[in-house]
């Protein structure tokens, strides 16, 4: 046994850079190792936390800020080795005016785009969800479709309140023209009594939210990849084209 | 200590501000990460911004890494 040790130590000490930078990545990351893969021609966008607008929440907020998507999305619509772009969203919403931005540029980037909704996809994750070619929702994730709220200090009410009022009217448009559900069914949902405890609105879970129309399909990520792949199509290898 | 009031968690506990001005979006070989300066003037990673799936398997800009 005392051999066995021995034989360890001088081991450890023989790589002992390489075994440092081992205990180092994992107190990092809780793993020894990170395997290496050829470039991806599929990007990866994670909603998380809240969708962070005008005001910086404070730091124990998880937060997206859009300043970093949108340039990110610009980036994905530029470079020609992008071929495809998920969204990820696990949600609770957040500033309205941030979250319809980011729908827009979903919407109107030219390139395959599917998003699967984890976890939870509330309030303004809904349009989010909905602005990709194809959503999909995993069965226990959650959507919350409720009125829009506004918290502080009000100045001008009548005006406020028509101003809200004409932002939830985006939102609803929004969601009704890039989903399947009709406008009346989601007003129905949005302002349903007694399914949730402190608000107006509605839980939409998993199939229920396929079932309205909103989301397009019950899947994960096996299903969005397969969803994707088929849009992006067959791959054209640079080789195949040329002969000599 | 259980707290029953219909108060915001913000208002008894007001956030310390300082702890912001910790946290610093930097640029890192042409990725924005999120980091930390630490008391010595380094930064360590705490969150990368990227879009590509790969970048997130480069130990490169794994969290906790620390930026010299």
């Amino acid at each position: 046994m005392s051999n066995n040790s021995e034989q360890k130590e001088e081991q450890q000490q023989d790589n002992q850079p390489n075994s440092s930078a081992l205990v180092e990545r994992i107190q990092q990351l809780g793993q020894s190792n990170i395997p290496q893969a050829p470039d991806s021609n599929i990007h990866v966008l994670s909603i998380i936390g809240q969708v962070e607008g005008h005001l910086q929440l404070p730091p124990q907020n998880k937060t997206t800020k859009y300043e970093h998507l949108l340039p990110q999305l610009i980036a994905i619509e530029q470079n020609p080795k992008i071929e495809g772009l998920i969204i990820l969203l696990n949600t609770v919403g957040g500033d309205v005016e941030a979250g319809l931005a980011l729908s827009e540029m979903i919407a109107s980037i030219s390139k395959p785009t599917v998003s699967i909704v984890l976890g939870g996809g509330h309030s303004i994750g809904v349009p989010i969800a909905v602005a990709t070619k194809h959503s999909f929702i995993v069965p226990t994730a959650t959507m919350t479709i409720h009125p829009i709220r506004l918290t502080g200090l009000v100045i001008g009410v009548p005006q406020t309140f028509e101003y809200l009022d004409k932002m939830q009217d985006r939102v609803i448009q929004f969601v009704v023209e890039h989903s399947n559900i009709k406008e009346e069914k989601f007003k129905d949902l949005m302002f349903a009594k007694g399914n949730l405890t402190r608000d107006i609105g509605t839980n939409v879970i998993g199939k229920d939210a396929v079932a309205y129309g909103l989301i397009d399909e019950v899947g994960g990520v096996k299903e969005a990849m397969n969803k994707l792949n088929e849009f992006i199509g067959p791959k054209v290898s640079p080789e195949s084209g040329v002969v000599q | 200590m259980i707290l029953y009031t219909p108060m915001a968690h913000s208002d008894i506990f007001p956030v310390e501000m300082d702890s912001y001005s910790n946290l610093e979006s930097v640029s890192y070989k042409g990725r924005t990460v999120y980091a930390e300066r630490m008391p010595d003037g380094s930064y360590q990673i705490q969150q990368l911004l990227s879009s590509d799936p790969n970048d997130f398997l480069n130990a490169e800009f794994s969290p906790g890494r620390i930026l010299s």
